[in-house]
């Protein structure tokens, strides 16, 4: 069954660059609704596989230099992040399909169409042509950073591609590989995860962000994955682990932090699903460390809350980045500072917001719970070896994790508390008005979505992720739904009967002093018993918390000053469409090092 | 018979945190005041306070959501959520499966989040202000609690509260250090929540709202309590299939547990006075070092084992 639907896909792909490149002669809304419509028929054709376990079926297709043809396979792995990839190239799809922007391309079906690409790939040359078409739609408006992203996994599929050999991904796995060689490979790769999802803020540009949340943090994931846990295993040093763990542990820190400290909302927002990138790596780093000594249970903990935290990013992140963008037009401003009360005006906008957030931070029963509670479990399943310095790391990622989860919980109460709730800080924002029904949908539809996989992780998990870890961890399947625990051993973090808890709890603690409370008297607002300023009756609305002060403050270390270096001639491309000219050198430089490895 | 044992005893526990709560908010405030020389008020004054407020007419605001009507019932039922999964006198309750030490920790934050969203949707000065410093200081405190959580995790093998307990009770949650090490950060970081100023976003609420929100403070003081005194003084609890004989016992030796917590917080404040507000954020940080501290000594033990 693969086989058709493995063509499907490819074909699919191909139609989506079409479309993006021919934006020019079809309307904006019908691109939008033609991307939508053939994202979403991928995303149905990527169940069938998923749900039967089918064995990968690779395909060649021959394009390129004679002798060489691109190939392409569906595994587990590629399935469950093309599912992602698919739900959230829908969703931003069918969004930009109601607004009007003007764009030279389509990004949303490049972007989609080169992820799917690199998803289908069994050798390196695919990947890197996919990469490089969806880093030009993503970074085609004034971000530089992911550019360098094709090179970088180009230099890493060069280093594990064994010598005499095509990059075949089968062919990377059977061979041996050197460790300097796979160890730099996976520097690369962390470096060209950092590049793709570092959110860069030179210029506002909500499909970018969008695209960024939705489908390139998930498809880093999907890369550390195949790159790091997949291809190198075999080479894979002890010390991979520590150095994978102290980078994301840092990377979802800095992140989280920034989340709570940047001004405006959609930068606080990008920020804080930033974070996801740094618990993937950490992820990957957990599960490496547990492969090192042989403890397939605690990688599967830890590969379980990458995919978790992968689901999250691709449905909270794409909720988040178009709720904000929503926000932003309808409030005329993208400061916290300066909005304020749009629960009254924007309720569902709000409410999806907020849905979106509960998933992205690390609490329960949101999503970002569940992996972390998967992260710590990794821990605690972790070999516990090797004296304090080979113990380090593991206490060190345990506070990172927990500082983060700390982080994204104060990010995520500053921008629901300043944005959301409150009265209007300004005018303008008190005129907000609620997004268009289209919208709305979208965006409930995904918050939706969001907080049904929070409530079931355990059989998404069981249903879509474990048949890749399975293969990844060579551990047998196993049996049953989990349809309770997120762990096969009891008793575990037991969401559903927590859930009955807490609704019931909840519910008695809402109804009972009901029955026993007097009628309301309606009265003004509150202005801290002090009469209202002249001329403002419901009071000053900037007395409010401007959402300044949600973070510690840190103590001052004076560090000596670096000398300052001497400048260097920068040089910028000319062209309003760099990618192209990436895309066409990166595949030079791969014939290239091809020609030169044999 | 096991579960009908188990069930009940869930049922005597959630019914006692509910009753002690207000009284051991009452209690502290009278042994605060007789250990200053004063007289103090009616221990059982909590209990008078809820009637008050409850025969208050409430205000509907005009400019509040439905965040804050909903925000005092959240954080009252999640806290007692949380007291509930926290064993006071017998261990295998019918809700022991789900007391994770994470979910724990987490559902307090919930709380937390619930009291100061709805303090931020009121538009009030103050109490947004007190929640933003709150919110500042949980910064540090709730990553140091999980951490501690994660130490105590990784001396019992598992996150689950009655397994760990269990084994505190064998004497098999070493290293002692680290055990002792972790006792400590969990005492500053009690005594950092208990002390956080709330009087400035109660504002933001009243009438039987504000009678909510006092019960989920003084709810909170009791899981803290409970916690500690199950996680490292777990001397006299019953198993639940042991029957009431065992769990009068275990009653017994909570209330003897109580009573000395109360005596030495009242104690410590009559000793140390009030803690001025700018050190909470040390006291934490100071915690989750500590933390840390017992983590690695956990995981550089085991290795070394």
């Amino acid at each position: 069954m693969n086989d058709p639907i493995l063509r499907f896909l490819i074909v699919d792909a191909v139609a989506l660059l079409l479309l993006g490149a021919g934006t020019s002669l079809l309307p904006q809304a019908i691109c939008g609704l033609l991307t939508a419509t053939l994202c979403g028929l991928s995303a149905l054709l990527c169940l069938p596989p998923l749900f039967s376990h089918a064995p990968a079926a690779p395909l060649s297709v021959p394009v390129g230099p004679p002798g060489l043809s691109l190939h392409f396979a569906l595994d587990p792995l590629s399935l469950f992040f093309l599912l992602n990839l698919f739900v959230a190239g829908t969703a931003v799809a069918a969004f930009q399909s109601t607004v009007v922007q003007p764009a030279r391309i389509h990004p949303t079906a490049w972007c989609v169409a080169g992820t799917a690409l690199s998803l289908l790939a069994a050798d390196g040359v695919a990947m890197v042509i996919g990469l490089a078409v969806t880093c030009a739609s993503a970074g085609y408006r004034g971000r530089r950073l992911p550019m360098l992203a094709p090179a970088l996994l180009l230099g890493a599929v060069c280093l594990l591609t064994p010598s005499g050999y095509a990059p075949r991904f089968d062919a990377i796995r059977a061979a041996p590989i050197d460790s300097d060689h796979a160890t730099a490979a996976m520097v690369l790769t962390v470096a060209a995860v950092g590049a793709l999802v570092w959110p860069d803020n030179s210029e506002r540009c909500w499909t970018r962000d969008a695209l960024t949340a939705g489908v390139l943090i998930p498809f880093s994931s999907y890369l550390l994955l195949r790159l790091i846990a997949d291809l190198s295993a075999a080479a894979a040093q002890p010390w991979w682990g520590a150095l994978l763990l102290l980078a994301g542990g840092a990377g979802s820190v800095v992140a989280a932090w920034r989340a709570a400290a940047l001004p405006d909302i959609d930068t606080a927002i990008a920020a804080l699903l930033a974070r996801q990138a740094g618990l993937a790596v950490i992820g990957v780093g957990l599960a490496m460390t547990a492969r090192t000594a042989d403890l397939p249970a605690a990688a599967a903990f830890a590969l379980d809350a990458t995919c978790l935290t992968a689901l999250g990013t691709s449905l909270a992140g794409t909720l988040l980045s178009l709720s904000a963008h929503t926000i932003g037009t309808s409030a005329g401003t993208y400061r916290l500072s300066r909005l304020g009360g749009l629960v009254h005006a924007m309720p569902g906008t709000s409410a999806a917001l907020s849905a979106g957030l509960l998933t992205a931070s690390a609490l329960p029963p949101g999503l970002g719970f569940a992996a972390l509670w998967l992260s710590f479990q990794s821990i605690l399943s972790a070999p516990h070896t090797g004296g304090v310095l080979s113990q380090l790391p593991l206490a060190l990622i345990a506070a990172a994790i927990a500082l983060s989860a700390g982080l994204s919980t104060a990010a995520s109460l500053r921008v629901v508390g300043i944005a959301v709730l409150g009265r209007p800080r300004t005018p303008r924002g008190a005129g907000a008005g609620e997004s268009p029904s289209t919208i709305r949908a979208i965006l409930l539809l995904l918050a939706a979505t969001a907080l049904l996989a929070g409530v079931l992780p355990g059989p998404l998990l069981r249903l879509l992720a474990d048949p890749s870890i399975d293969a990844l961890t060579s551990l047998p399947p196993a049996q049953g739904f989990g349809l309770l625990s997120l762990a096969g051993a009891s008793p575990g973090y037991l969401i559903v009967p927590l859930l009955a808890l807490l609704t019931l709890a909840v519910g008695a603690a809402w109804r009972v002093p009901r029955q026993l409370r007097k009628p309301a008297k309606p009265a003004g607002p509150w202005t801290d018993g002090m009469q209202p300023p002249i001329g403002l009756p419901f009071g000053d609305p900037a007395a409010q918390s401007s959402g300044a002060g949600f973070l510690p403050a840190l103590p001052e270390i004076a560090l000596p000053r670096p000398p300052p270096l001497p400048s260097l001639p920068r040089t910028r491309i000319s062209a309003t469409f760099p990618g192209l000219w990436l895309l066409l050198a990166g595949f030079a430089a791969l014939l290239l090092a091809l020609a030169v490895v044999g | 018979m096991t579960f009908v044992l188990s069930l009940l005893a869930e049922i005597l526990h959630i019914g006692l945190m509910i009753a002690v709560a207000p009284a051991a908010a009452g209690v502290t405030c009278w042994l605060d005041a007789r250990l200053a020389g004063q007289s103090g008020p009616p221990a059982l004054l909590p209990f008078r306070d809820l009637a008050r407020l409850r025969r208050k007419t409430p205000m509907a605001i005009e400019s509040v959501s439905l965040v804050s009507r909903l925000a005092p019932a959240v954080g009252l039922g999640v806290t007692l959520s949380a007291a509930a999964l926290v064993p006071t006198f017998s261990l295998g309750m019918a809700l022991s499966p789900l007391a994770d030490v994470l979910v724990i920790v987490s559902l307090l934050t919930v709380a937390r989040v619930a009291h100061a969203l709805a303090a931020l949707d009121s538009g009030a000065a103050l109490p947004g202000l007190t929640q933003q410093r709150a919110s500042a200081l949980a910064v540090a405190a709730e990553p140091a609690l999980m951490l501690t959580m994660v130490a105590l995790g990784l001396m019992g093998g598992s996150f689950n509260l009655d397994l760990i307990i269990g084994q505190q009770r064998e004497g098999i949650l070493l290293p002692a250090a680290a055990s002792a090490i972790v006792l400590t950060a969990v005492l500053a970081l009690a005594f950092a929540d208990l002390s956080a100023p709330c009087r400035d976003s109660d504002q933001a609420f009243g009438a039987i709202d504000l009678a909510l929100v006092r019960a989920t403070g003084w709810l909170r003081r009791l899981v803290w309590f409970n916690l500690i005194g199950a996680l490292f003084l777990p001397v006299g609890m019953a198993n639940a299939e042991s029957g009431p004989f065992a769990w009068l016992v275990g009653l017994a030796a909570w209330t003897i547990k109580l009573g000395a917590f109360l005596l030495v917080v009242a104690g410590i404040r009559v000793v140390a006075g009030g803690s001025p507000r700018n050190i909470l954020p040390d006291l934490a940080g100071v915690a989750a070092l500590l933390a840390l501290l017992a983590t690695i000594m956990i995981l550089a033990s085991a290795g070394t084992a």
